[in-house]
């Protein structure tokens, strides 16, 4: 009897008291949500989207993303003049701008991040790859030397530019092997992280020297969830104010939800089928149906795709139907192609039947020659979407007399089958697959680069080999004329669309949320007019912008809906009936208990 | 054999275990054809709950929670008999050998055995299923080859008190050699606690299965039970009150498992009249 | 004589460890090759790779890098995670008192609760109430202990917002005393301690339920009766400690299987665990951590069983002779 009064007591002193306290008076907080943590911050060996999320806000590039059309915009950089060849690009630093510590920015720092950081980095080496010096004339000039012209130098130089004076201390081993840097974390952004509480959160305070404008918050936390579905939840409740990332899966939902607001914004990736067009050449080992290697297949193929289906059912509408190699995200130079492959099941037939691909009677698969169209798919367990993706595939071109076979395998068993090598050479063991790409934020080399020559045996996965492309993808990456380059990616999309190494399926969208009685109407950006609320990843421009919400702030958070009452009801009723018929059961034995236990 | 159909058939018990595990298996063979739907076919009905074109609703790729639930069944029995069959197969085979022979054989056998017993099994599960590429099979021998010890041990209890009963040392002394005695003496006389021993396996190893999907160790290419735990878990199922979906396929795991154990206890108070009087 | 049983168990436990030793190394080592673990960069050439087996030791010979490996080992030195670039016993040393205390209370839980439950149920064998209580305690050893943990969370969490779903605390809360994060730890405990607790009560219901039965027919239990002790008292007094005994040993000998279901649960609830570390260490392929948990797990199971036959021996003058 008595402890049973103790324990119910306990419990709800324990409700009672736990809960958390009060926010601290006058300070304005921005409480952002996520599932997992960045590994060590340390921008040598890290690589994951938390981490970029943390030092996008912590650091400053040379040159920033401007977040109305992500070109470039003074960072550590106040100007920059390029040489008449191209080959020489001069910037000149701010006067007086400081670290978070007092230190100075000068152009020490500069060196040290090109020259030593990047090169040594687990993500950032690429960026540099055509610089050949970095002088310092004095401490607000930096000159930069390229082999050719890259374009890169001022549009897409991702390069953090971290303080000399803190990470220099360091030895290379250390930075590349275990180093941890230990806030504050100093940097030159609005906010720095100033107290890492693993498994928790991570705070990030004002930088007293941000060179902008004062943001309205003075602190950002990142809070630790479990997993996406509790951080999703927390901002139901109103414990958090936005979700850099939402789930595909819940964002409908989310949409619906009071004083939620939802967003789904363009974004630089995409998910694509690829297909294997190694050549003798390149990788006379490879493994594949030949006849993925027939243009009209492929042609015929991006015909009989309904890319709007597949964003409806495998993105759940979040995402964009595919145009090409480049997403439209890139406004500076993305032109639609004008060969588009609109769905139009009946010239996929035709297609094929100008190829000679003959219809067979018995299930449907054409063949010409012995060879039949049937393909593997392969797409990678950890991605319901890709997956779902690929059922479509299968079941959109069964009616053209295309069977794709759809092999669910790990990411490892993946890059396995598109990275093996033997005897020294690149040997793919695939016909296709469906994976994503991301890109760079204003720069579209990377993207363009995956189907040139010399990615082959790096980040090429379609082994696509065209000297024509080629030749036009050295010319824009050097070119700095925004018009200019923009008709020779032009072209090259046009080359890509007509070859098809990649079918680009969907446009990836980026997915947040925030709670409209915690926050002010955020601006799109990153780039206007679609673009998302927080420069996710790529700047710090939105989150300066951020600032808490009007007076008018309606309390309390979410409805969960009605189903749960039913189940309490059902569990209710099961437990009455039970207990019910346990007593009637129990008053009628009572008599023979102690009898019982003589025998 | 008719006392097994006594058993089975006669008993409360032994109906209750019979009747369900038909059913399943009845599923697990049938399940595909009689699916209303095709179990993988995605839609935008994403997350809703029971209705009249979905009597169990959907799940977060708009596929029929039913038709997932039905298909499933396979998987669950075929790796559950499947692992059960392997671990018995070895676990009797190092019992039989371990206990028949004796000396330095049976003591290193028995620190095999110790060191599989004592060995927390779903730890080293899933780090053998992690360091594989996951797929059925793997499951399989994952599973068979890591629960073999506790029939090792019963076996081999079994087979120390057979060893010297009076019919074997008359075998031996008419110059009978050790696998005829094996074959013909030890082996029928350790059967039936075999295969009581084997169904109580197939049990755990459905129990195991399920626990493998649900961590993401499962077959990716196929549904089961713990994989439609695993996505309605992962995809977030349980907050927003989507009951349809994760409560049928471990209610599906329990009844499946109570058949069997139920079947299986039966069969071992059978061969081991003294487990009876506990009753 | 006493010694030299402990002694000989004890004994065994080593040689258990040992080749607990000798499999995690294999194990690891030999069938999965670190390095194209640690060079999961996609980029990394040759020369890299070969500068990375030199700094793990991977190009000593095999017997060499055993001794590696155990010396480290018993150094606590346990390699460094992948992916927090933490060394593998920080880690562990973080989740430990967590499961600790997630185990611990489940299980005391259990024991109160099942022994509880075996008396009744012994004492009133045959009734409905014997029988409900046989049902539901088969019931919840059928039932995988996740799936009783997403059933707490659907009831507790969502449909009635009493307890929070996940993690230990309330998160981004800070708290002003000790008291009043503790009562949150107590808050956030209920759901996952109650889904261990199911777990394991089936089990020891029906151990307790018929060791009661046992000791209950004995001949001390008759006498005391019929020296006219009331029987609660006969019962509460003498049946139950000695009925105790089979139950404590069993919930030592069950490690193994609360190792098991510590994983799924602390995954289900976000605890941040060992079983939740290992559950991370499996999504991410972390195999540095993935070893150290299951290190952990086997050494814990491995005392626990001495400890069991230790208790076992000590209490029960039955087994001395033995």
């Amino acid at each position: 009897m008595r402890a049973r009064a103790l324990v119910a007591l306990a419990i709800v002193w324990a409700i009672a008291a736990a809960a958390p306290a009060s926010a601290q008076e006058g300070k304005k907080v921005l409480r952002m949500g996520w599932a997992q943590e960045p590994q060590t911050l340390s921008p040598f060996i890290d690589q994951d989207e938390e981490d970029f999320r943390v030092w996008s806000i912590n650091y400053d590039l040379l040159v920033n993303f401007s977040p109305k059309d992500l070109g470039p915009t003074p960072g550590v950089a106040e100007s920059w003049k390029i040489s008449p060849d191209k080959k020489t690009v001069t910037f000149k630093l701010f006067e007086g701008h400081k670290w978070s510590d007092g230190q100075p920015i000068t152009s020490k720092d500069v060196k040290y991040s090109l020259e030593t950081f990047a090169p040594n980095s687990l993500l950032f080496p690429s960026y540099v790859e055509n610089v050949t010096s970095v002088e310092t004339p004095d401490d607000l000039t930096v000159i930069v030397k390229t082999k050719q012209p890259d374009a890169r130098i001022v549009g897409g130089l991702f390069v953090y530019i971290l303080p000399e004076h803190v990470w220099g201390k360091q030895s290379l081993k250390s930075l590349k092997g275990s180093f941890r840097p230990k806030p504050p974390i100093v940097g030159s952004g609005p906010y720095v992280v100033s107290a890492v509480e693993r498994g928790r959160l991570i705070r990030m305070t004002r930088n007293p020297n941000f060179r902008g404008k004062k943001p309205a918050f003075d602190e950002v936390q990142w809070i630790k969830y479990g997993n996406d579905d509790a951080v999703e939840r927390a901002l139901t409740l109103g414990e958090i104010d936005l979700v850099p990332e939402v789930q595909q899966a819940t964002f409908a939902r989310l949409k619906k939800a009071r004083n939620i607001e939802a967003v789904s914004s363009t974004s630089p990736s995409f998910t694509q089928l690829t297909f294997n067009l190694c050549n003798e050449e390149n990788c006379p080992d490879a493994k594949f149906n030949p006849a993925v290697q027939d243009v009209k297949v492929r042609q015929a193929v991006a015909y009989a795709i309904d890319r709007k289906r597949i964003n409806e059912i495998a993105s759940r509408g979040t995402a964009f139907e595919g145009h090409g190699l480049l997403p439209d995200y890139y406004k500076a130079f993305y032109t639609q192609p004008s060969e588009d492959y609109a769905l139009d099941v009946d010239r996929a037939n035709q297609l094929l039947d100008e190829a000679g691909w003959e219809p067979n009677d018995d299930g449907g698969v054409r063949a010409k020659g012995g060879q039949k169209l049937s393909f593997d798919l392969f797409v990678r367990s950890e991605s319901p979407a890709n997956i779902q993706a690929a059922r479509l595939v299968r079941e959109m071109t069964a009616p053209i007399g295309v069977d794709f076979k759809v092999q669910v395998v790990s990411v490892d068993k993946l890059t396995e089958l598109t990275t093996q090598q033997v005897k020294g050479k690149i040997a793919p063991d695939f016909d296709t697959f469906i994976w994503g790409w991301g890109g760079d934020p204003y720069d579209p080399g990377l993207l363009l680069n995956l189907i040139t020559t010399k990615a082959i045996g790096g980040s090429s996965d379609a082994f696509y080999s065209n000297p024509e492309y080629d030749r036009l993808y050295d010319q824009q990456s050097g070119e700095f004329d925004e018009a200019k380059r923009k008709e020779i990616v032009g072209q090259m999309i046009a080359l890509a669309q007509r070859d098809l190494p990649y079918i680009v399926l969907t446009v990836d969208s980026a997915l947040q949320a925030y709670r409209t009685d915690k926050l002010a109407k955020p601006k799109r950006v990153c780039p206007e007019p679609d673009g998302d609320i927080t420069c996710d990843q790529v700047g710090y421009a939105s989150i300066t912008a951020l600032a808490p919400a009007g007076a008018a702030a309606t309390g309390g958070g979410g409805d969960d809906g009605g189903s749960g009452l039913m189940i309490v009801l059902i569990v209710l009723a099961a437990l009455a009936v039970i207990g019910v018929v346990v007593v009637l059961l129990r008053r009628r034995r009572a008599g023979r208990e102690a009898v019982e236990l003589e025998q | 054999m008719s006392e097994i159909r006594r058993l089975l058939f006669r008993t409360k018990r032994g109906l209750f275990g019979v009747s369900l595990l038909g059913l399943f298996t009845f599923l697990a063979v049938f399940g595909a054809l009689l699916a209303p739907e095709d179990p993988r076919a995605s839609s935008t009905d994403v997350l809703i709950g029971p209705s009249s074109s979905h009597l169990l609703g959907t799940t977060e790729a708009g596929s029929d929670v039913l038709s997932q639930l039905m298909v499933g069944a396979r998987v669950s029995l075929v790796v559950g008999f499947a692992a059960a069959v392997i671990s018995s197969v070895l676990g009797a085979a190092v019992g039989l050998i371990g206990g028949y022979f004796g000396g330095w054989t049976d003591r290193i056998l028995d620190a095999f055995e110790n060191w599989f017993l004592v060995i927390p099994t779903l730890p080293l599960m899933v780090v053998l299923a992690r360091l594989l590429d996951p797929s059925l099979l793997v499951l399989i021998l994952v599973i068979g080859l890591t629960s073999w010890a506790g029939t090792g041990r019963i076996v081999r209890a079994q087979v120390l008190t057979l060893k010297e009963r009076a019919f074997v040392e008359r075998a031996r002394a008419l110059g009978a050699t050790d696998t005829y005695i094996l074959r013909t003496h030890i082996l029928p006389n350790t059967l039936p606690l075999i295969f009581a021993n084997t169904v109580l396996i197939v049990a755990v190893a459905i129990l195991l299965e399920a626990s493998l999907a649900f961590l993401g160790l499962g077959d990716p290419n196929s549904i089961s039970w713990g994989t439609m735990l695993e996505a309605g878990f992962g995809s977030g199922a349980p907050s927003a009150g989507a009951w349809w979906y994760v409560v049928p396929p471990g209610l599906c795991i329990t009844l499946l498992v109570l058949a069997v154990a139920v079947l299986g206890y039966l069969f071992e108070e059978h061969v081991n009249p003294r487990l009876r009087d506990q009753r | 004589m006493r010694l030299r049983w402990i002694g000989a168990k004890a004994l065994g436990a080593l040689v258990t460890l040992v080749f607990v030793l000798v499999f995690n190394f294999f194990l690891f080592r030999v069938m999965g090759d670190p390095t194209s673990q640690l060079a999961r960069l996609p980029r990394a050439s040759p020369e890299e790779i070969v500068k990375l087996r030199a700094y793990y030791g991977l190009d000593k010979s095999l017997l060499g890098q055993f001794a590696d490996y155990a010396g480290d080992t018993v150094r606590l030195d346990l390699g460094v995670s992948q992916r927090s670039r933490r060394d593998v016993s920080t880690e562990l040393a973080e989740a430990i008192p967590w499961t600790l205390l997630l185990i611990g209370t489940g299980t005391l839980l259990a024991t109160v609760l099942g022994t509880w439950m075996g008396v009744i149920a012994a004492t009133r064998r045959g009734t409905a109430a014997d029988d409900g209580l046989l049902g539901f305690s088969l019931f919840t050893y059928a039932a995988p202990e996740y799936w009783i943990g997403i059933i707490l969370i659907l009831l507790f969490a969502v449909a009635l917002p009493l307890f929070p779903a996940g993690q230990q605390v309330t998160p981004g809360a800070e708290f002003d005393s000790f008291f009043a994060e503790a009562a949150d730890v107590a808050e956030h405990m209920v759901l996952p301690v109650a889904a261990l607790t199911l777990m394991l009560l089936g089990q020891y219901f029906v151990i307790m339920r018929s060791s009661m039965v046992d000791v209950l027919t004995e001949d001390f239990v008759t006498v005391k009766r019929a020296t006219g002790m009331p029987w609660n008292k006969v019962v509460r007094r003498h049946a139950v400690p000695n009925a105790l005994l089979p139950l404590v040993t069993l919930a030592a000998l069950q490690f193994g299987a609360v190792a098991g279901g510590v994983i799924t649960i602390e995954t289900i609830f976000s605890w941040p665990g060992l079983g939740e570390l290992t559950y991370n260490a499996i999504n991410d392929k972390d195999f540095p951590v993935l070893q150290g948990t299951f290190l952990v797990f086997s050494v814990a199971v491995i005392v626990a069983n001495l400890l069991a036959d230790a208790l076992y021996f000590l209490l029960d003058p039955r087994v001395q002779s033995a």
